[in-house]
């Protein structure tokens, strides 16, 4: 392609800036992309390898969810005869003053024909085996565990249990590498038996790890187990609990993906801007190739050839951009990874899987290629007699605007049919998309109006220079309209995104308002959300003697797989909680689905659950549970914010007859009236906060809590909002450089014939401000829309609640500012090229 | 022999720095008084547009004075420069530079609100002098809309807007067909002859030339010859 | 060539009958060696030398009561020093046709715990001795081969018939006394452990090894454990072998 040597390289080297600013949305859009996936990739290679750590040697995995199981099922699996070896498994996380640490307890017996713990010392042994089995305190670290904490063997360290604070002895170092990596070293082993007295598990196990003799496949040793153990425990292989995970992440991922989607789209915005100018502006020479006997082919070639290859370096820099983004969000992500293990795991190596350089690098192209379609079509259609006439000008054609009226008007009235039929998926997305193109098709009309609106305003701020710059505004739509189409996009982006934000706490507050009424919650763990301890149920009735507390609701909350989905059991007294916190129905009946459900007839499910596990009002659900499957039908829907995926509400007499189960996690207290809060919570503590790990949390700290997590949750969003309104600034900052060349000899006139400088730069803000303006009035009624089937997805695919529509109208009024002085600053530099440099060869500019 | 100078370069030399220093004018000096019609000519490059430029201080000389209406350019900044060219000078291009987004009023008023003169005001010169280039019933014509020839009777209208003393004209026919050169050189001359206005054209066209009381033939940057008539 | 057929076939059952004869000598020598220890009870306190690669020793004292013999025999083990492990037991019930069950007692958690099957061949608390090494064994679960002698005494082949984590062993035993002397264990792999038994003493007309070196080959570690007031067929009481009563005795 020598055309693109000689031709396109040295304008591109000319206008490197240029290039740059056109490139920055690809950039954006792949980064993003790239940097969400790969840091989820790498936080879930990591995850996964974990997970192998832990499993070492094992095949199949036996367990039944959170409440574990009762310990003679160890008996039955090792009496298996395809069972090589068999090892029950305690987790528990455990916070020590340097982060949470998983403490793993095992059989040490039996344990190491599993796991190798590769201690320190030649002995390769626990310094005495049977002192680290006969003393409860014993606890194998690694060496980074102890490195951190500056620990040595027999040295102590304290920690909350069951019991109180207990202080622990490190009896054996495990080297670096293999298990010893788990949770980047934050993983420490006790004995089993230990592990459940002092987590109060009583006497079960969270699971067995099984290896199997050789020979034996993994269907038959699941088949045999299977037998062996009966229904109601999932015999899974280790690998099996990524899914977990994935499903925390999805929602993370499918948010950046509309993010990238956003920031390509916007970046094809200004990609075609670029090149519409490029378009205009290279006419002469376009001329002269046509005169040379280029076909209109090559002219069309050559055209996408450029934008191709811009997009292909945009797609570079943003892998590599990806790349760095993804090292600030495993952290992120890692942290993510507590709520679901209870330990932050970090990914030790960034890797960038095949298939997403693969997505990025057909994501750029693509979206390039579409962005240099019209102006390359522009390119081919033009006149080389016409072109070579120098001092003419290429004016929009009013014909093309008509028709992408009447397309936008066309993909207007489709995506009202779509949203008419929006119960089918695959319609409303369609018409999602057709509602944004339509913003984007009538984007040119809308601005143009806008502009002419504006004109009397900018008119009165500064007769000229806002004349001037109005008039830009208006006759330049060619120019403009790129841009403010990528405004718009962006800050329907930030509106939606602050919509949803704004909603959701909306929501959230009103359930928590009904929802976490008691005055006092006991829990085992500053977080409400950490499940490794349970109380023993006897402790209520301690509880209940204290003065002042009029109520006690035992809550037992367990992460089971239901359908092979991780959903949370919430059992409690139902005919209490009905009483006391009673959420309103979405389906079924108000007061007849609490008195089913208390009387273990039914069980009520939250609104998410039904809906992203399809779970209708009257059905019957199956849960496996140790004492076989347990079948019960909805009896209810209730807005609950409990769990990301669904929460299941039953009878605590149901879930203690099945699970075999009468722990607690949290004692949800309810005082009588006049009695204080603070009185009664020291009262309690002082009953019992130095005999057993317990926190008494007030309604006031849950809530704060709950709106942290929130908070957390809304985390990635923000920085969607930032990336959202940095393409905007960029935009804005591309359109005015590419307007100020496009301008040079017009503003060089404006000079000539007695402009002063400062005249200039305030039209040239001007029309920046103005810019600005039309894009803050497109995208903010462009959100409102955008909000709609943003939370709209959010209700069908992503936390399956309906939040209700709120626009964020301080969010818009605080982006106005913002947008509008992101313009001003955008318009400085443009503004100083603009009075600056030659005016001779700005009127000789071609 | 009394009058009085309006232009006045003394000395005057331009060399273009690229990766090859072009020397374009060399040496220049020049007098030309109040109320003269100047043709400049030369072949191409010789520098009669560079010299232009520099008494329309649309650029600075690299060496020599220059003084405009009594103003020593040398001494002036940017601001200064512009003052300048608003009060004392008005431009005709050979490619008319009319902004295209504005119509015939709109671009004789420009440089009349860049003054910051009031509204009224402004429209009612800008009608007199579109009516003086005979466009009076085109004013609300975008340039697109007009002949070459109209268009810079446009541009001349816009030069004329403040009634500068000095008028700079490089090739205003150089973009017309014959007639319409003949026509807007007439117009030229017309105003001159009205308005008293000191006129410098460069031009290539020998009719245009010779239209003019005094004619200076450059060549190598250097003043070959001033021919008066 | 008919002739030679016969020859060779004659040949083939002759060494048949002598391979016979040999594996009755060497089931009839264990057999002897187990008559001449056996005894209906046994009582000693057991001090306990690990030797690790690094010349570290740990010492640990425990009481040992075995209750029956050969095969059917129950013994209870109970460590009494260092402080820190006093009070954990072990009690292992022999069985003649299957491997033994065996119960360890923590007093700290207040549990006993099964040692699994699969768990048998893993070292008994850090020691050079597995918790296999701990059963008592019968002479019939195990097949037996002489091989020729070694410095004087009988070295014979023992295969077990039970699952194991070994192939086979090698026995070294006195030919007067008929006590064993030295023991080789080997696995798949090769030889895992070496047992030296020295010190005899005559205890009630039995002759007992009062010094036992275990050897493990791969960590090159030893553990040595000395019989201390070593009695033979002392009165105990059946109900002492019990997981109850290793919860009542704690």
């Amino acid at each position: 392609m020598i055309l693109l040597r000689l031709i396109s390289w040295p304008y591109a080297r000319k206008h490197l800036l240029r290039i740059l600013l056109t490139i920055a949305g690809i950039v954006l859009g792949v980064g993003v992309f790239v940097g969400m996936h790969t840091a989820n990739q790498s936080v879930l290679a990591a995850f996964r390898s974990t997970i192998d750590r832990i499993a070492g040697q094992t095949q199949l995995q036996i367990s039944a969810g959170e409440p574990g199981f009762d310990e003679d099922v160890l008996d039955r699996v090792q009496n298996v005869p395809e069972v090589r070896a068999a090892a029950p498994v305690i987790e528990a996380t455990v916070s020590t003053d340097k982060g949470n640490v998983l403490i793993l307890g095992v059989d040490m017996l039996g344990d190491r024909n599993l796991r190798s713990y590769d201690l320190e010392g030649a002995d390769e042994s626990i310094d005495d085996p049977l002192v680290f089995l006969a003393q409860p305190d014993s606890l194998i670290v690694t060496k980074t565990f102890a490195a951190a904490r500056d620990l040595r063997i027999n040295s102590r360290i304290p920690m909350r249990t069951m019991d109180g604070d207990r202080v622990f002895v490190v009896r054996g170092i495990m080297k670096p590498g293999g298990l010893a990596s788990a949770f980047g070293g934050n993983i420490a082993i006790m004995d089993i038996y230990a592990a459940q007295k002092i987590f109060g598990r009583g006497r079960k196990f969270d699971r067995i790890d099984v290896a199997l003799r050789d020979g034996v496949t993994l269907d038959e040793g699941i088949a045999e187990l299977r037998a062996a153990v009966g229904p109601g425990f999932q015999i899974e292989p280790p690998s099996s609990r990524g899914p977990e995970f994935e499903a925390t992440s999805r929602i993370y991922e499918l948010g950046s993906n509309i993010t990238s989607v956003f920031a390509l789209f916007i970046g094809m915005f200004i990609i075609y801007n670029t090149f519409a100018i490029a378009v205009t502006q290279r006419r002469a020479e376009i001329g002269i190739l046509r005169a040379l006997g280029a076909t209109r082919g090559q002219i069309r070639t050559l055209f996408l050839s450029e934008s191709a290859m811009t997009g292909i370096a945009g797609t570079l820099a943003g892998i590599g951009f990806g790349v760095l983004m993804a090292r600030v969000m495993t952290g992120y992500i890692g942290g993510l990874l507590e709520e679901v293990y209870g330990v932050a795991q970090s990914a030790a190596a960034i890797e960038v899987a095949p298939w997403i350089v693969g997505a990025a690098i057909a994501m750029g192209l693509i979206t390039s290629l579409i962005a240099g379609l019209i102006p390359a079509r522009a390119a081919a259609m033009v006149d080389p007699v016409k072109a070579l006439q120098k001092g003419s000008y290429l004016s929009p054609g009013e014909g093309e605007n008509r028709s992408r009226r009447k397309w936008a008007m066309a993909c207007a009235v489709l995506s009202i049919l779509a949203l008419m039929l929006n119960r089918y998926t695959p319609v409303f997305y369609g018409g999602y998309l057709l509602a944004v193109m339509a913003a984007v098709l009538l984007a040119p009309s809308l601005s143009l109006q806008v502009s002419r609106w504006l004109r009397p305003v900018l008119k009165g701020i500064r007769p000229v220079e806002g004349g001037l710059a109005a008039d830009s505004l208006i006759q330049g739509p060619r120019r403009t309209s790129g841009t403010v189409a990528a405004l718009m996009l962006s800050l329907a982006l930030v509106i939606s995104l602050g919509g949803l934000a704004r909603s959701s706490y909306r929501s959230i507050s009103e359930w928590m308002r009904i929802a976490l009424n008691p005055d006092l919650f006991v829990t085992t763990a500053e977080s409400a959300t950490a499940r490794s301890f349970v109380f023993p149920a006897s402790l209520a009735a301690g509880l209940r003697g204290i003065e002042g507390v009029a109520e006690v609701q035992l809550v037992r909350s367990v992460r089971v797989l239901v359908k092979n989905v991780p959903v949370m059991l919430v059992a409690t007294d139902i005919e209490s909680l009905a009483r006391r916190a009673r959420l309103p129905a979405i389906e079924g009946d108000g007061d007849q689905m609490y008195r089913r459900a208390a009387a273990g007839e039914g069980v009520i499910v939250s609104e998410n659950y039904a809906r992203l596990h399809g779970a209708r009002y009257g059905e019957t659900i199956e849960i496996p549970a140790p004492e076989g499957t347990l079948r019960l039908p909805v009896a209810g829907i209730v807005r609950d914010f409990s769990d990301q995926q669904g929460s299941i509400l039953l009878s605590r007499d149901v879930f203690i007859r099945y699970w075999h189960d009468d722990a607690v996690n949290i004692f949800r207290i309810y005082l009588k009236p006049g009695a204080s809060e603070a009185a009664v919570r020291q009262r309690i503590l002082d009953a019992y906060g130095t005999r057993r790990r317990l926190f008494v949390l007030t309604n006031g700290d849950l809530r704060n809590y709950v709106m942290r997590i929130t908070d957390q949750w809304f985390g990635l969003t923000y920085i969607q909002i930032a990336v959202a309104v940095l393409v905007a600034v960029l935009g804005i900052v591309n359109a005015l450089t590419v307007s100020i060349i496009d301008r040079r000899r017009e503003l060089g006139v404006l000079r000539a014939v007695g402009g002063m400088r400062r005249q200039i730069r305030h039209t040239v803000w001007m029309e920046a401000i103005g810019i600005g303006a039309i894009g803050l009035v497109l995208g903010l009624a462009l959100g409102a829309a955008q909000l709609y089937y943003t939370i709209e997805i959010a209700r069908r695919d992503l936390i399956g609640i309906d939040i209700g529509y709120a626009y964020p109208f301080t969010m818009a009024l605080a982006l106005v500012p913002v947008i509008l002085s992101a313009a001003y600053l955008a318009a400085l530099a443009p503004g100083e090229s603009a009075v600056r440099g030659s005016l001779v060869e700005a009127l000789e500019y071609e | 022999m009394k009058f009085k100078a309006v232009i006045q370069l003394r000395g005057v030399c331009k060399q273009f720095d690229g990766k090859r220093r072009v020397t374009a004018l060399e040496g220049v000096d020049l007098t030309i008084a109040r109320g003269e019609m100047v043709s400049i000519v030369g072949p191409s490059g010789s520098g009669k547009s560079t010299l232009l430029n520099l008494i329309g201080g649309l650029d600075r000389p690299s060496a020599g004075e220059i003084e405009v209406d009594g103003a020593a350019l040398a001494e002036l900044d940017d601001d200064g420069l512009t003052r300048v060219r608003r009060d004392k000078i008005g431009f005709i291009f050979q490619f008319f530079h009319l902004l295209p987004t504005l119509s015939c009023l709109e671009n004789v008023s420009l440089p009349l609100h860049l003054r910051g003169w009031p509204r009224k005001k402004i429209e009612q010169r800008a009608r007199e002098l579109l009516d003086l280039v005979k466009l009076g019933a085109r004013l609300d014509h975008l340039p697109d809309e007009l002949s070459g020839g109209e268009r810079q009777r446009v541009a001349i209208a816009r030069a004329l807007s403040v009634f500068p003393p000095v008028l700079l004209a490089d090739e205003p026919t150089g973009n017309l067909d014959t007639s319409s050169g003949i026509e807007i050189l007439r117009l030229i001359r017309d105003l001159h002859e009205r308005l008293g206005s000191t006129i410098l054209i460069v031009t290539h066209d020998a009719a245009v030339a010779e239209s003019c009381a005094r004619t200076i033939h450059i060549r190598d940057g250097r003043i070959a010859k001033d021919v008066r008539r | 060539m008919n002739n030679r057929w016969r020859a060779r076939r004659l040949a083939s059952a002759a060494l048949l009958v002598a391979a016979m004869a040999q594996a009755q000598d060497a089931r009839q020598i264990v057999e002897e060696a187990q008559k001449r220890s056996e005894s209906a009870s046994q009582r000693y306190e057991g001090i306990l030398q690990v030797i690790g690669a690094e010349n570290r020793i740990a010492t640990k004292r425990w009481v040992f009561e075995r209750l029956g013999s050969f095969g059917r025999s129950k013994a209870l083990l109970r460590f009494t020093a260092p402080p820190e492990v006093k009070g954990v037991a072990l009690l292992i019930m022999n069985h003649p046709d299957r491997a033994s069950d065996q119960w360890m007692w923590r007093p700290a958690i207040g549990r006993e715990q099964r040692i699994a099957l699969q768990d048998r061949s893993t070292r008994f608390f850090g020691t050079d001795f597995s918790f296999e090494d701990l059963e008592e064994r019968d002479v019939n679960q195990f097949d037996y081969k002489l091989l020729p002698d070694e410095g004087g005494q009988w070295k014979i082949e023992s295969r077990p018939r039970k699952p194991s984590q070994y192939s086979y062993s090698y026995l070294w035993i006195d030919k007067s006394k008929y006590t064993i002397r030295k023991a080789e264990m080997y696995n798949k792999s090769g030889l895992v452990r070496v047992i030296d038994y020295r010190d005899f003493a005559q205890v009630r007309g039995i002759w007992t090894a009062r010094t036992t070196e275990v050897l493990d080959v791969k960590r090159k570690s030893r553990t040595i454990l000395k019989f201390d007031k070593l009695e033979y067929d002392i009165p105990l009481k059946e109900d002492l072998f019990t997981v109850e009563a290793l919860r009542r005795e704690s």
